[in-house]
């Protein structure tokens, strides 16, 4: 009941901020740019002009599943400093303006505070991603060739535990600091961390979450789901259930005022 | 339709979701009574510089309260 009101207050909170009009398009834009500038760089290049006459270009071509991990590869830049952008006052703005105060007086616990603002994020996100990424399908489909559905469907899954795992990193540092700023720095430097961690260590860490979309390019190219896709998605379920649990206790730990 | 080549029909919705990114901002832009800098400013960045303006607007330009 409790967590029904925060969650639809969250939502009606970001209809008013245009975020349910912004964030799915700018995610249209993310996935599609990509394919799209790739299906015409030959074109742009004639268009702009500047090359000796004569210039060959060898432009390989692009093999569908290519096309739409350019989608992936953009995602995992734009797309997650969009998601930590819209994520990163979700708690800590609350708490310096005083409004998480108003609402943790009442009986509302800790729980129903973090879990319903958390959920709403990812309802906007996981939604925002799937639009995103069905505009990449049509366009890959269109251009470079077919990608069946379900392949379509497996990817839009695997890939938004990885962007949940975003979110959910980013509410926990909500509940470590106060300021969004804040937030948003230690969030993108933590993701950084991971993804080198991740390029040093592959070889040890098969199922390390930033593994994540190398094992979808491998599941599109093979056509099958490996094991250690799903054990990549294991582990990221599991962060995502510590990091809640873990910013459940460092936001018991806080007072609320300054 | 082609411009320099480039089959408009394929392109036309990118360039629908660019104006109304822009719509967007600029009603969102005329509801805000105060902005991170001046607010003047702001109009001519999502106007001129396409999806990035409205973009930055969205996150760091309204001041929230």
């Amino acid at each position: 009941m409790q967590w029904k009101t925060i969650f639809v207050k969250e939502m009606l909170e970001d209809w008013r901020n245009f975020k349910w009009i912004w964030v799915p398009l700018v995610f249209i834009l993310i996935a599609i740019m990509d394919p799209l500038t790739t299906y015409y760089m030959p074109k742009i290049l004639d268009a702009v002009g500047g090359l000796p006459d004569g210039t060959v270009f060898e432009i390989p071509d692009v093999s569908p599943v290519a096309a739409m991990m350019m989608s992936l590869s953009e995602m995992s830049m734009f797309g997650v400093v969009v998601i930590v952008a819209i994520t990163m006052g979700v708690i800590a703005g609350e708490r310096r303006s005083g409004v998480a105060e108003l609402v943790l007086v009442k009986p509302v616990s800790y729980l129903t505070y973090i879990t319903s603002k958390w959920a709403e994020k990812l309802v906007l996100v996981w939604i925002s991603f799937i639009i995103g990424m069905f505009a990449s399908w049509y366009y890959v489909n269109l251009l470079f060739g077919e990608i069946s559905f379900s392949a379509f469907l497996q990817v839009l899954f695997f890939y938004g535990l990885w962007l949940s795992l975003v979110v959910t990193i980013t509410i926990f540092f909500n509940t470590l600091f106060k300021v969004p700023g804040l937030v948003l720095f230690v969030t993108i430097a933590t993701i950084i961390m991971m993804s080198i961690i991740n390029q040093v260590f592959s070889h040890v860490l098969i199922w390390f979450p930033n593994n994540m979309s190398s094992h979808i390019g491998g599941m599109l190219d093979g056509n099958h789901v490996s094991g250690d896709l799903w054990g990549t998605a294991f582990v990221t379920i599991e962060v995502i259930i510590l990091l809640i649990i873990a910013s459940l206790f460092s936001f018991r730990g806080k007072e609320m005022a300054n | 339709m082609e411009l320099l080549g480039i089959d408009l029909a394929i392109i036309a919705p990118l360039l629908i979701i660019e104006a109304i990114l822009a719509i967007v901002a600029i009603i969102a832009w005329f509801k805000t009574d105060e902005t991170n800098g001046p607010k003047w400013l702001w109009l001519l960045l999502i106007i001129f510089i396409s999806i990035i303006g409205p973009i930055l607007f969205f996150i760091i330009g309204r001041r929230q309260n």
